[in-house]
Parts: structure tokens; C-alpha cells; sequence
């Protein structure tokens, strides 16, 4: 489903600010499969997330999504494959236009926009429908401005939209972490519905290991247990072989 | 009642360039300074076609597309030359004086011989009431060429503010407005943001170069100087429209530029009539619209005062 082959990114290269973010980075999610990067910050779940999202291009290695090598693809043509959901929850919706508005632009992510009405007649039962889905009655307020909202009912039409039209890969930017705990469950109920229902592959930037609880953590695999070690590593700058031997062993 | 009717008629055509200013700046957010060259560049196109005897539709139509293309240019500079917008606007604003000169092939073209949409409209008043030149209007006396050129720009700009309202609600439409409230969220959502300003920047054009186009048929002339702080008129308009709706919805603040424009006007006529030096008029806009801008953050700031004495 994703591919990550042998990745190199950095930034501000050749200059005091040199970052390198990505260093050889190989990462591979089945179909269907639910999984969480976790790490320090400035560990670069971040940059992965974005390199795979298209927000900036790579300078080495290769990234495939669906079967598709998508390495040279700008940000919006990848669009058509990924549905993302980001850390901010006024990121993924636009302010001054209704809710109709916002969920009938996700309702055509990645196809062509033409000059056909936005929001055509026998499209509003289905929107009613599935925003009833979210339990928020919001289905009653879908002319009303997105600006309006609260941070987690934005975030939940954000998860709406980047779901509407099932994506090939899913991603969530620690999608909760701006919210009060309260609608933070709330968001991770949804996305674990949403995620049930049409056996998403969902790549999941999440924070450091003792922080995961619950259906969180019922998801961790080798690669978020990799990363703790790879924290772990640097903390103690343990010697580059010795990660080696354990990824040889383990992965 | 002459005067009247004048500013009603040019606040009307001016309407067309407030709501391409509407659209630069307020869907998109750019400072498009492009506007006071495409304004001209409609009305030099325009003028010079009428000259050669084109149909008055057809070199209107011409006006809108010269415009299209300037504001094409500018949407080319900024997102794919990676140009900061408002140097973009100035560079192409720039540019067009020249260009302008050479489509006009000197500095002035008077229209006063040329068939334009003006005079048809009032061969077919005359056409239809046979012959009076003057109309009675609740107990005024008007002259029949006024009335019918007003008629006849009211039409043309409901069905442009209708053709704009329509587009602005289709999916091309609306993920133009989300390109200017959101670009994070509209990229991904699988729109090209580059592409989409340039579109906007286009449609903007037009419609102030079609403005020109019309401008130039009604006084009779088109001008190399005649965009000068065009822009600011227009935002001046677009201000004053906000502040007469107070809402964002969009029909309402479509109607809003229109009436924005049409208010200025009126104001502006008033103003010249009492004594105002004409020389005075750019000073005057810019004056407005500067206080339109910082006042409602000063209320803003005295309300905060007076709630925490």
C-alpha cells in the first residue's frame, strides 16, 4: 500500500541550519493496517508525514502509494490518494464557508472541478446522513459557517471530509492533541468508526510511547516499538551498528 | 436629475470594477494592483475597435478579455515566478502603461463619431417610443439617451453580478473561494492553488477591463490616464458595500459591492457639486478608505477601554 524506500530529506542544507530530517528511511503499511509513528519531537514523524503527504519533495529515495510511484507528484495531485486530517483543527476547513460547502469540496477531492452546482439537489440527504453519523447535530446547522464551530467539532468534519470519498492511505497529524480530552475521545471513537468501516490505511504521527492508552496502543507494531529504541538510541548515543543488528533481528 | 443619473450610470459601471477588486481581494486575499492598468486596457481595446466601426457587444467582449489576460499575467508572476503579489500587480500595472499607449496608438481616443452601446441604446429607445428625446419620470423631464443607457448598463451589470453569484456557487467556484479562506485545506483536497489564483486573478480582470470597456462608451473616450487609483476606488466600494450588508454571505455582499459602488459615486457627485477641487477626489478616496481601514480596529480598541474602566 505505502512504500517508503530509502527517503533522504534535509533542510536548509549547506548552511549552520542543516537539518537532517530523513536519513534513509524505508517504511511499508499494508493494506488495511493501522499504524503509529511515534518519537521525540524533532524525531521527524513530522517530515515523514509531510514528505509522504507531498508538502515538499524528497531528495533521495522513492515513495509508492497504491501502486502508484508518487515521488515527483505535487502536493494536490497526491490528493487523490490520501485523505489527512492535521494537528490543527482550524487547518482542515475554510472558515467562511458553510459546512455544505466544506463537505461538498471533499466530496470531490482529486476529481475535476467544473461548472456543475457545488451543492446539487440529491446530495443533501446523503450529507445529512453521514454528518448525523458524527452525533455532533451539526446536521442541523449545514448552512451555518465552519468558523462558527469548536475546535473539535471542526476537527470532526475534517475527518468527515478526509474520508468522504475513501482514501487509499489515511493521515492523521496527531489529529487530537489540540483538543480537550473530552472531544478528543469523541475523535478517536470517529476515526476508529471510520476507520472499521472502510478498512482504511491509516498512517498515524502520535506522540512518545508512554503517552498511548487504549485502542491506541492495542495498535502498536515493531515500527513504533523501532522508533522508541531509535529515541532511546539517541538519548544514550548508542553506536549506529547496534540499531542495525536489532532492525536485522527484529524487522 | 442630470447629474443624478449620471453618477447613478457610471457608479453602475463602476460596479463591474469593484466586484473584480471583490474577488482579488477579498475571496483571494491579494492585493491586486493590476486593476488600474487592466481597467484602461479594457477601454483602449474597446475604444480602438469601436473606432474601426466593431459591434459595441463584440469590443466590450474584446475589453473583458484584454483584462483577463493582464490579470492572467499577474496569477503567472506570482505563482509560478514565486513573485510577492503586490510587486506582481505593479510590474504588470507597469508594463500595461506601455502597452496601453500602443493599442491606443496615442494617448486619447474620443469615441465621438463611433457607434457604441450608449448610442444603440438609444436608437432603440427612439426605435420604440418613436421619435421623443425626452422621457417623463415620476414628474421629471429626462433626456431619453440617459434613461436608456441607464437601463441598458443596469441589465448588463444584474446579469453579470448573477453570472457571478452562479459561478462563485459551482465546484470550480467554490474551491476558488476556499483557495483564498483555506490553501492548506483546498491543496488537500487535490486543488492546485497556483492554478486556481490565476483563474481568479483572470475572472477579476475581466471584469474591471469590461468596466473600462463600458466607462470608455459612456464619456466618450478612453484615456491612458483613466486607471489611475482605480484600485482604491474600488476598494472603497467594496468597504462601503461590507459595511451596508454586514454579513458574509455571498449574495448579499455581491449586492453589497454594487450598491458600495453606486453609493460612492453618488457621494462623490454630491461632494464635486458642493465645491469640491476635483484634484482633491484621489486624495479624498484614499483618505476613505484609509480611515475604513483602521477605524474598526480603533472602536474596536476604545470598546475594550471603556469595558475594563
Amino acid at each position: 500500500m505505502l512504500e517508503v524506500r530509502n527517503v533522504f530529506k534535509t533542510f536548509n542544507p549547506a548552511t549552520p541550519n542543516e537539518v537532517l530530517a530523513l536519513q534513509g528511511v524505508d517504511l511499508t503499511i499494508e493494506r488495511g493496517t493501522f499504524v503509529i509513528v511515534v518519537g521525540t519531537n524533532g524525531s521527524g514523524k513530522s517530515t515523514l508525514l509531510n514528505a509522504v503527504a507531498g508538502s515538499f519533495f524528497v531528495d533521495g529515495g522513492r515513495i509508492t502509494i497504491a501502486g502508484h510511484d508518487v515521488t515527483r507528484w505535487p502536493e494536490h495531485r497526491r490528493a487523490t490518494l490520501i485523505g489527512r486530517v492535521f494537528q490543527n483543527p482550524f487547518s482542515g476547513t475554510a472558515p467562511d464557508m458553510s459546512i455544505a460547502e466544506n463537505i461538498a469540496l471533499a466530496a470531490r477531492r482529486g476529481r475535476r472541478r467544473g461548472l456543475a452546482w457545488a451543492l446539487r439537489g440529491n446530495f443533501a440527504d446523503e450529507m445529512r446522513a453521514r454528518v448525523r453519523g458524527l452525533g455532533m447535530r451539526l446536521e442541523e446547522r449545514l448552512d451555518n459557517a465552519i468558523g462558527s464551530l469548536s475546535g473539535g467539532q471542526r476537527q470532526a468534519l475534517t475527518l468527515l471530509m478526509a474520508t468522504w470519498c475513501k482514501p487509499e492511505l489515511l493521515l492523521l497529524d496527531e489529529h487530537t492533541a489540540a483538543l480537550d480530552p473530552k472531544s478528543a475521545d469523541q475523535i478517536v471513537r470517529l476515526s476508529d468508526e471510520a476507520i472499521a468501516r472502510d478498512e482504511l490505511t491509516t498512517l498515524h504521527r502520535g506522540r512518545i510511547i508512554h503517552d498511548l492508552a487504549g485502542a491506541e496502543k492495542r495498535r502498536l507494531r515493531v515500527d513504533d516499538l523501532l522508533a522508541r529504541f531509535e529515541e532511546v538510541r539517541r538519548g544514550e548515543q548508542l553506536d549506529e551498528s547496534a540499531a542495525q543488528l536489532l532492525r536485522r533481528a527484529y524487522v | 436629475m442630470t447629474l443624478l443619473l449620471g453618477a447613478l450610470t457610471i457608479g453602475l459601471i463602476l460596479s463591474l470594477l469593484a466586484l473584480g477588486v471583490f474577488i482579488s481581494f477579498r475571496v483571494f486575499d491579494f492585493p491586486d494592483i493590476t486593476t488600474d492598468g487592466s481597467i484602461t486596457l479594457g477601454a483602449a481595446i474597446a475604444a480602438v475597435l469601436l473606432v474601426k466601426g466593431v459591434n459595441p457587444f463584440v469590443a466590450s467582449a474584446a475589453g473583458f478579455c484584454g483584462g483577463a489576460v493582464a490579470g492572467a499575467t499577474t496569477g503567472v508572476l506570482h505563482t509560478k515566478c514565486k513573485i510577492n503579489g503586490l510587486l506582481s500587480g505593479i510590474l504588470v500595472m507597469t508594463a500595461l502603461y506601455s502597452i496601453n499607449l500602443h493599442v491606443m496608438g496615442k494617448s486619447n481616443v474620443p469615441l465621438l463619431s463611433a457607434a457604441t452601446f450608449a448610442s444603440d441604446a438609444e436608437r432603440i429607445l427612439t426605435a420604440l417610443k418613436g421619435g421623443d428625446t425626452a422621457l417623463h419620470v415620476l414628474g421629471w423631464e429626462v433626456a431619453a439617451r440617459d434613461a436608456a443607457v441607464l437601463v441598458l448598463v443596469l441589465a448588463t451589470i444584474v446579469l453579470a453580478a448573477l453570472a457571478l453569484y452562479a459561478f462563485l456557487r459551482t465546484d470550480l467556484g467554490t474551491a476558488m473561494r476556499a483557495t483564498g479562506d483555506n490553501p492548506q485545506m483546498i491543496r488537500a483536497l487535490g486543488v492546485d492553488v497556483g492554478n486556481m489564483t490565476i483563474i481568479g486573478l483572470a475572472l477579476a480582470n475581466g471584469l474591471i477591463g469590461l468596466s473600462g470597456a463600458l466607462l470608455a462608451q459612456y464619456q466618450g473616450f478612453a484615456d491612458v490616464q483613466m486607471g489611475i487609483g482605480m484600485v482604491v476606488w474600488g476598494l472603497a466600494s467594496v468597504i462601503i458595500g461590507e459595511a451596508l450588508v454586514g454579513t458574509t454571505q455571498l449574495g448579499l455582499v455581491i449586492t453589497g459591492a454594487i450598491m458600495g459602488s453606486v453609493l460612492f459615486r453618488l457621494l462623490v457627485a454630491i461632494a464635486l457639486r458642493a465645491g469640491l477641487n476635483p484634484n482633491d477626489l484621489k486624495l479624498m478616496t484614499a483618505t476613505f478608505v484609509f480611515a475604513a481601514l483602521i477605524l474598526p480596529g480603533l472602536v474596536a480598541r476604545a470598546r475594550k477601554g471603556a469595558g475594563r474602566a
